[in-house]
């Protein structure tokens, strides 16, 4: 029996070991991504996350507005828009609450805000988050609260993405990395803003459904705002706008209203104060174009008052 | 609670632990350990169901003692028919009622009379048809005087429910488990890691082969009517790999866990995609469900004694009610009557136990007729899986309308075609594993028997590695746990 624990033990650990060189390996060997589906490392991946965090390491004196969100944030709020405020997007693709705790954890004190327009794309609130760890993987240096992070998506895409993050910032190999500023049609605007070339959506028709949460994200949802309300920090929660056909797709915003009404902080549902055209203002079912961005912007300076 | 996840990895381990630590020194305790142990096991998934699965053991038992006791005849059948009656009728009710009920209002449609059926809402408990089974083989058992009943519960409800076999099998036979748990069991090494490497292949079995398969099966087969026949063909060919990975691999699971606690299940799978024929097919496919028909209704038919029209009846009734036992869809009875079929020619000419060895024993190839063979029977084996996999008859016929035209001899026009040729790169190491381990109880039992521990080790890693690779985001449960 001894000797069946201690080889059963033992082998425990080879596994521990090896797997993590293994990943390591699959990596750096010319192996295609179809036969390691369950990793997903890109660094300066869709979205400009590594300049967006670069930028937020380097930051320069107190912020008047920190913006957090999905990609519905990264694309919405244009700092250009908010001037003369000094304003920073802290969003990133497809974030949830466990991602935005982790970035609030590490970039809060450094920014500062005086208030907080959090992007609440009731989604993000159903989602599993491993889209988004990776993409926090990738672009960010990893901590235990990556690890803690991984343990809460529980995710085999997660775990492997981060073993190799682990290595990947232990022997420092993304040094000398720079992300271009222009990713196909995407620009990056200093402030953490992505703006898309100009272009039109064009509209389809989508089944009814719902919106649904997880447990896991209102938890996690809640202590991000919990954190801020900790530090005096202002928090505004808005719906930002998304293509009206997808937007009337769902059929159950009196949970969704009262959900984010349950927490006593002001929140608005930007689609309902503006009258967006599926084509003119959106470059497709989620994200505005420019002459949107402009248009949600002026709105959301004229409701905050700011 | 399923075997690919960490909930699993959790509590294996601590059962053990408290099996061969803290229990050992008392049989009692041990069965008892197991029997709370099967029962949490069982509650993971809907502790409601425990009731029916303590009321399907309580009957059992306590009919199996009336029958023992029964001071006559008349006694003992009335008891053992109130066990059957009862146990086909929660099975009946639970499994096959909205298919009765919905078939008969078709039927009556037939003649112009519209009936809306009363049909129930309700959740098959899993491992149902499983457990039904084991209490049945039991009662029948005694009534047979094969065995006596056995008095101690725990004992009993343990045969019942040891949870490596609760939810989806084998489906074992008191004559076969009960001694094994009335026998003191002492720790064995060699028993205890032929089990790991068991587990270890069936894991890949299921998060390899099976639940990769998956993917591409339920997206061909959902959308079959838009692609080409050579997509179809490669729909089947996924949901081949998909149903004997992820039962088989279930069944490896199972046994290799029975194993760490000392406990020899029936064998389940022999390599059946090796097979020459399908009556070898069938002697190597769910060996234990097939050996329970063959045992409990083929023989008290008349088996194979009695003229050809008996045999033929008979084939043809264990087929059928093997595939109704699957399910309540006529695509399953359609599988198990094509079956049949194939297995006729067969049985007419005497050649049913024709293949009763290895295929290519001793030898690392096969020579052509057995290429021949095994190809053929597998084709035939492919056919009759597109029934069981179908949503009904009629999609069925349409795939197989599908294949049969000059678009089954073109590159298949599957979008995702690179990553399903990945998932056939790892079908054809999967099968070489396999074939080198054919001759064994299963593939990895003395495969690298020889190498040193180290290249032994590295593969092992290599397997946890690639399941590592291609396990999927989300846990799937066993195919078999709807059966």
């Amino acid at each position: 029996m001894k000797q069946f624990i201690k080889q059963s033990l033992l082998f425990a650990v080879v596994v521990v070991i090896a797997y993590p060189i293994l990943i390591v390996l699959s990596m750096w060997l010319p192996i295609p991504q179809v036969f390691k589906p369950s990793i997903n490392y890109k660094i300066g991946s869709y979205g400009h996350m590594y300049s967006r965090l670069q930028e937020a390491r380097n930051i320069q004196g107190d912020v008047d507005i920190l913006f957090l969100g999905s990609s519905h944030s990264y694309r919405g709020f244009d700092p250009r828009n908010f001037e003369p405020l000094k304003t920073f997007n802290l969003g990133s693709s497809a974030q949830t609450p466990l991602q935005t705790k982790i970035l609030l954890d590490r970039y809060l004190d450094l920014i500062n805000p005086k208030m907080v327009v959090y992007e609440v794309y009731p989604n993000t609130l159903g989602s599993d988050g491993v889209e988004s760890s990776l993409d926090l993987i990738a672009n960010d240096r990893n901590d235990w609260n990556s690890v803690k992070m991984a343990f809460e998506i529980n995710n085999i895409k997660t775990y492997n993405t981060l073993i190799y993050g682990f290595a990947a910032d232990l022997l420092n190999i993304n040094k000398g990395f720079e992300e271009p500023v222009r990713h196909d049609e995407d620009t990056y605007i200093s402030g953490g803003y992505v703006q898309r070339d100009m272009s039109y959506h064009t509209f389809e028709k989508l089944g009814k459904r719902k919106w649904k949460f997880r447990d896991e994200q209102l938890a996690k949802f809640n202590e991000c705002l919990q954190m801020l309300k900790e530090r005096d920090i202002e928090t505004v929660l808005v719906f930002a706008p998304i293509a009206p056909n997808v937007y009337n797709a769902y059929t159950n915003y009196d949970t969704v209203d009262s959900l984010y009404n349950s927490y006593g902080l002001k929140y608005y549902d930007f689609n309902r104060m503006l009258d967006l055209n599926d084509s003119l203002h959106f470059y497709d079912g989620h994200h505005l174009n420019q002459d949107g961005v402009n248009i949600f912007n002026a709105k959301v300076r004229e409701v905050l008052g700011i | 609670m399923l075997f690919n996840s960490i909930d699993f990895a959790i509590f294996l381990p601590i059962v053990f632990i408290l099996y061969w630590f803290v229990t050992n020194r008392s049989l009692k305790l041990q069965n008892l350990l197991l029997m709370v142990a099967s029962y949490f096991f069982y509650a993971c998934w809907d502790w409601r169901f425990l009731f029916l699965l303590m009321f399907s053991t309580v009957l059992d038992y306590f009919t199996g003692l009336q029958m023992q006791d029964a001071p006559n005849m008349k006694k003992k059948r009335f008891w053992f028919w109130l066990s059957v009656v009862i146990n086909l009728g929660f099975l009946g009710v639970f499994k096959y009622y909205n298919f009765f009920a919905e078939s008969f209002a078709e039927l009556l449609g037939h003649f112009g009379l519209e009936v809306h059926p009363y049909t129930l809402s309700i959740v098959l408990p899993v491992g149902i048809s499983f457990y039904t089974f084991h209490g049945l083989s039991y009662v029948i058992d005694i009534y047979k005087d094969r065995i006596r009943a056995e008095r101690n519960f725990i004992d009993y409800a343990l045969f019942v429910s040891f949870f490596p076999l609760l939810v989806a099998g084998p489906i074992e036979r008191a004559t076969h488990l009960l001694p094994q748990i009335k026998k003191p069991r002492t720790f064995d090494y060699s028993r205890a890691v032929d089990g790991m490497r068991q587990i270890l292949w069936g894991l890949f079995k299921k998060v390899v082969i099976a639940d990769n398969c998956a993917t591409f099966a339920n997206d061909i087969f959902s959308n079959s009517a838009d692609h080409s026949g050579s997509t179809l063909v490669l729909g089947a060919l996924f949901f081949t790999f998909q149903i004997y990975g992820d039962f088989s691999g279930y069944s490896d699971i199972a046994l290799g866990t029975a194993r760490l606690f000392g406990i020899e299940l029936l064998r389940n799978f022999a390599f059946p995609y090796f097979s020459r024929d399908i009556a070898e097919f069938w002697r190597r496919w769910h060996i234990s469900l097939s050996s329970w028909f063959r045992d409990y209704l083929y023989i008290p038919l008349g088996g194979s004694k009695g003229g050809t029209w008996m045999r033929v009846r008979n084939t043809f009734i264990i087929f059928i009610v093997s595939g109704f036992w699957h399910g309540a869809n006529w695509t399953f009875i359609v599988w198990g009557a094509l079956n049949a079929i194939y297995f006729l020619p067969l049985l007419l000419t005497n050649r049913n136990r024709n293949n009763m060895e290895i295929v290519a024993q001793g030898r690392l190839f096969p020579s052509l007729k057995e290429v021949w063979m095994m190809a053929s029977t597998f084709a035939l084996t492919v056919l009759a899986w597109i029934f069981f996999r179908a949503e009904n008859l009629g999609h069925a016929v349409s795939y197989i309308g599908g294949i049969i035209n000059s678009s089954l001899f073109t590159i298949p026009d599957y979008a995702a075609l690179i990553p399903a040729c990945v998932v056939l790169c790892l079908i054809a190491f999967f099968m070489v594993i396999e074939w080198l381990g054919r001759e064994e109880q299963f593939a990895l039992a003395k495969l690298g028997a020889g190498w040193k521990r180290p290249v032994r080790w590295s593969f092992y890693v290599l397997l946890v590695f690639i399941m590592g690779l291609f396990l999927k985001s989300e846990e799937t449960p066993f195919i078999y746990f709807q059966f």
